[in-house]
């Protein structure tokens, strides 16, 4: 997938597990988990609010683009 | 779920169930009748009253195709049953909205036009054998049900996509 979510480094960053980031912004463990290993398919505007209100840190910090040669752009 | 589609939901299972139990009586019964012709004496006026003065020669074997068509009807009939029957089932454990579901809608609906075409077959086979009219070629309602049907099968097949768009959603 050609987006990144740097979410491991953010939590790592702010010394935080992802079960208190769960606890934080009412999303399950199982969710967040899935959002982590880059399994999600999308975000929404919500979820990606509420963590960045709980890591303090702008949407740019959790999500990176990143050139796919198996995608070409058009 | 309204009572009301609940109530139906709870019937559907076992009046499928019944119909498809009752087509395969229908199919050994039309089979065994068809054999049967080819071994009893004087057919088919003995057995049907038929004055075969005045009728058409190839009544006999016209009404072996008819029976003939009835048997692959009946099949497609059991094609149909198993396939709604399976849809009820998905739905009863609420996981209806599959491409699964969209493709047994789309052959439920390919069924149906086959059963017109063959009805069309056996007005066609009457009308020269036996009489004109006698059984009627075309129904307006099947036909809508095969454009509900197609309707239905899109409406899954978008169903199913958007809950796999919503099953990835964080």
């Amino acid at each position: 997938m050609a987006i990144l979510v740097r979410l491991d480094d953010k939590l790592h960053e702010r010394r935080m597990t992802l079960t208190e980031l769960a606890a934080r912004v009412d999303i399950t463990v199982a969710n967040l988990s899935i959002l982590k290993t880059g399994k999600a398919k999308a975000i929404r505007f919500s979820t990606l609010e509420a963590i960045c209100v709980a890591l303090d840190c702008q949407p740019g910090d959790l999500l990176l683009y990143q050139h796919d040669d198996t995608h070409p752009n058009p | 779920m309204t009572p009301a589609s609940t109530q139906a939901l709870g019937l559907a299972r076992p009046v499928i169930q019944g119909l498809i139990i009752l087509n395969g009586l229908y199919t050994l019964v039309i089979s065994g009748l068809l054999v049967w012709s080819f071994f009893i004496d004087g057919w088919p006026e003995r057995p049907l009253g038929f004055d075969m003065v005045n009728a058409h020669p190839l009544l006999g074997q016209g009404l072996r195709a008819i029976v003939m068509i009835g048997i692959a009807g009946a099949l497609i009939v059991h094609f149909v049953l198993r396939h709604l029957r399976a849809i009820v089932d998905t739905v009863r454990v609420g996981d209806p909205f599959n491409l699964e579901n969209a493709r047994r809608l789309d052959r439920i609906a390919w069924g149906v036009v086959a059963l017109e075409l063959l009805r069309v077959a056996v007005a066609a086979i009457a009308a020269v054998v036996w009489e004109a009219g006698r059984i009627e070629a075309f129904s307006f309602a099947p036909w809508l049900a095969v454009l509900l049907l197609f309707v239905l099968s899109g409406v899954f097949a978008q169903g199913a996509r958007m809950r796999e768009d919503l099953e990835g959603t964080v």
